[in-house]
């Protein structure tokens, strides 16, 4: 069965794509010489994060390079994800100190509880947004690499101090 | 028995609830029977009263002032009120005292999680502190045994004081100096190896007396619960069995005024290495050809079937092994004829001085008991040697066949019967002469009862998950038992327990719904001498 397409006859300037082709470029010329650019130039040009601004995670330190963590499980009972692995143990000195401490950053909904319950000051979240990775597995950040991490720490909203002042 | 002593009983009304109580006891018992906690530290329903922490002021109508609640006895009327505001700020005063030298260290702290003084202090205590003085500091001291003490979160209500010296009759501890500077101290050349002395652990109501085997293990709040019986000994003392991620890290007393009120031994708390076995048989393995062979269970059960066949059996079996296993290998030996043996490692007593009737048992298995109630042997006091012919049949059931093998087994073993094992491990002994081996759960990861040594009948209930595809140990004799024409085959453990109350005097008329948590004697049990009376009799 052949189907019988209608074809309509229309005005030419009806189906003539030359207007709008027009007044497609009178945009893009407009935006050329408009001062306000919104397009970023990155890498060579970053974002400000607010303070506030919670990405992956970074382990504090103590003067001596050992992660902050006492292996409380305050982090791991708080975390609403689930994402926090903890076995608490030892270290050499005998004091508690966790044996595996591991946060799967896919996981993690970036809530902040963990910073927020942590008595040591030990879990922050951080303030930056480069996490690509080649792999699924890279994802769950160890000990080693969460304290290897330099960025700067999320501040928590203070209710206090509401507008971080 | 004796006719009980006629109790006077006496009406109190505890938060605007009333209660009916004995004359006698105390508000804290008394508040505990109409739901309402009397928060307390230095009282502990097992020790003698001290009155020492203050935690327990209540307002009492009538009275001029607060009263500690436990060392008030109920009085008929009484009024008394828990949450007023006098009683509250009281508290609140006793608990701020408590923590100016306590160094709040709770994120290293073993008791966190389950700590009254964390409990109380979340409930009614203040939110900051107004202590600005520097703290007192003593360092950590090692008590010996399994203890470990830490000065200075101790609260001084002398719980652990009172237990060395009036439960377990040895008073190694004390209070050394006075004031803000008092600490527990250890009488000179005496530390805290005793049998019973774990228990200070327990009753340590914060983190100053802690397990040194459980240090740093984990959070009492990621630990998964469930009540069991301890395999230690045949006093068959009430446990509750922790586990975190599928293994078991440590075992506390439940308490049950029958059995072992509040206690638990250090060979019974200990005994839990054994419950996270790694190397245990977990396929249902069958010779074929000569060589063991993994095979589905149906197949596995089949062969077992026909090992056994017709043949006389002995069984061998574990004094760990539950009543509802035992009752279903015995039936096979009702069925086709046989004899049932266990063997069973002994050790020295070790009684509890202050609590009558409860002490480590030279017998360390929990089911000696229930092994001879429905007719296995002791090895050791069977007289004659075993029989055992040509074309008869050895079923071991769960003895590990480890360490020293008595001749007896031995020569069991080395018999040409047709060998049958079921049980958690596959025991290098018989590994390579085993014609079938039917993988079973151990006492943590199925249900079932132990029989103690004066004939209670105790629960113990699954804390963990089997390893590959064990089955529970009733569940594969029950299969076995059907396929031999021994019994109708079962689908619980509730009703194999059923079917050996039914067929064995001494269990008539119990259930695992009457026995409940706190289990029940044997009904014979004094006739057959087991009991404290009948012993002395
Ligand atoms: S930010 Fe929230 S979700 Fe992520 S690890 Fe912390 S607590 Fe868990
Ligand atoms: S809350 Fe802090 S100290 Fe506690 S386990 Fe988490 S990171 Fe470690
Ligand atoms: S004893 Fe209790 S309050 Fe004190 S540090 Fe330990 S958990 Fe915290
Ligand atoms: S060590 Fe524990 S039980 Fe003993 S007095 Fe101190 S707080 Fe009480
Ligand atoms: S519990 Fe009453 S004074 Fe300690």
């Amino acid at each position: 069965m052949t189907i019988r397409v209608k074809v309509l006859d229309r005005p030419i300037e009806e189906v003539s794509y030359i207007r709008s082709t027009l007044s497609g470029l009178a945009t893009t010329f407009k935006h050329m010489i408009d001062p306000h650019k919104v397009t970023m130039q990155y890498p060579e040009e970053r974002w400000d994060l607010s303070p506030r601004w919670r990405g992956t995670h970074r382990m504090l330190t103590t003067e001596t390079g050992k992660a902050k963590c006492v292996a409380c499980g305050l982090c791991p009972t708080v975390c609403p994800a689930n994402c926090i692995k903890l076995v608490p143990g030892e270290d050499e000195e005998g004091n508690r100190y966790p044996l595996i401490f591991e946060i799967d950053e896919f996981r993690c909904i970036f809530c902040g509880y963990c910073q927020e319950v942590c008595p040591e000051e030990a879990i922050h979240l951080g303030r930056h947004y480069e996490n690509a990775e080649f792999s699924r597995e890279a994802f769950v950040y160890d000990l080693e690499r969460l304290t290897a991490q330099m960025h700067p720490v999320s501040e928590l909203w203070d209710p206090a101090d509401p507008s971080g002042e | 028995m004796s006719e009980p002593r006629e109790v006077k009983m006496v009406s109190v009304t505890i938060e605007g609830r009333t209660t009916v109580v004995p004359e006698g006891t105390n508000l804290i018992e008394a508040a505990k029977t109409v739901g309402v906690l009397i928060p307390h530290y230095c009282y502990h329903p097992g020790l003698p009263v001290a009155g020492v922490c203050r935690m327990c002021l209540v307002d009492v109508e009538k009275f001029p002032k607060l009263t500690p609640a436990c060392a008030t006895s109920v009085m008929d009327g009484q009024v008394v009120h828990v949450h007023t505001e006098k009683a509250r700020e009281a508290r609140k005063g006793v608990l701020e005292f408590l923590l100016i030298n306590h160094p709040l260290d709770c994120p290293v702290c073993d008791q966190s999680g389950e700590c009254e003084l964390q409990d109380y202090t979340f409930q009614e205590g203040r939110a900051t502190s107004r202590y600005e003085e520097p703290k007192r500091f003593n360092p950590v001291e090692d008590f010996g045994g399994d203890v470990m003490y830490v000065p200075n979160r101790c609260i001084l209500c002398t719980r652990c004081v009172r237990f060395m010296g009036d439960v377990a009759e040895e008073p190694v501890l004390n209070v050394s100096e006075r004031g803000d500077r008092a600490y527990i101290g250890k009488a000179e050349g005496h530390d805290l190896t005793h049998e019973w002395a774990g228990n200070v652990v327990d009753l340590c109501p914060v983190g100053a007396l802690l397990s040194k085997d459980f240090l740093n293990k984990a959070r009492a709040w990621e630990l998964d619960r469930s009540a069991t019986v301890c395999t230690g000994c045949s006093q068959g003392c009430n446990v509750t069995v922790e586990t975190r991620d599928n293994t078991v890290v440590r075992l506390k007393p439940r308490s049950n005024t029958e059995v072992n009120h509040f206690y638990l031994c250090e060979t019974g708390r200990l005994n839990y290495r054994w419950m996270n076995r790694r190397d245990r048989l977990d396929q249902p393995m069958v010779r074929v050809q000569g060589a063991l062979r993994e095979v589905d269970w149906e197949d596995a059960l089949d062969a077992a079937a026909a090992a056994l066949g017709n043949r006389e059996v002995t069984v061998l079996a574990s004094p760990n092994a539950s009543n509802e296993a035992l009752f279903l290998a015995e039936r096979i030996i009702a069925k086709h004829g046989g004899q049932g043996v266990f063997r069973v490692e002994r050790g020295g007593e070790a009684p509890l001085a202050g609590v009558p009737d409860l002490s480590l048992r030279a017998e360390r298995a929990a089911n000696g008991t229930g092994a001879r109630l429905l007719g296995y042997t002791d090895l050791a006091e069977q007289r004659k040697p075993l029989q055992i012919g040509a074309d008869s049949a050895v079923l071991v059931l769960d003895d590990l066949l480890e360490g020293d093998i008595p001749d007896a087994v031995q020569q069991l073993l080395a018999a040409g019967a047709r060998l049958v094992h079921v049980g958690t491990t596959l025991p290098d002994a018989i590994a390579a002469r085993v014609d079938v081996a039917l993988p079973i759960t151990n006492h943590t990861e199925e249900e079932g009862t132990f029989t103690n040594l004066r004939g209670r009948v105790q629960r113990f209930l699954q804390a963990r998950t089997a390893p590959g595809l064990a089955r529970p140990s009733w569940f594969v004799l029950g299969d076995l038992t059907e396929r031999l024409g021994a019994s109708d085959g079962f689908y619980t453990s509730a009703a194999v327990f059923d079917a050996l109350a039914a067929a064995h005097e001494s269990y008539n008329g119990l259930s695992y719904a009457r026995l409940a948590l706190r289990g029940l004697p044997v009904l014979d049990a004094e006739a057959r001498g087991l009991t404290v009376e009948a012993i002395h009799a």
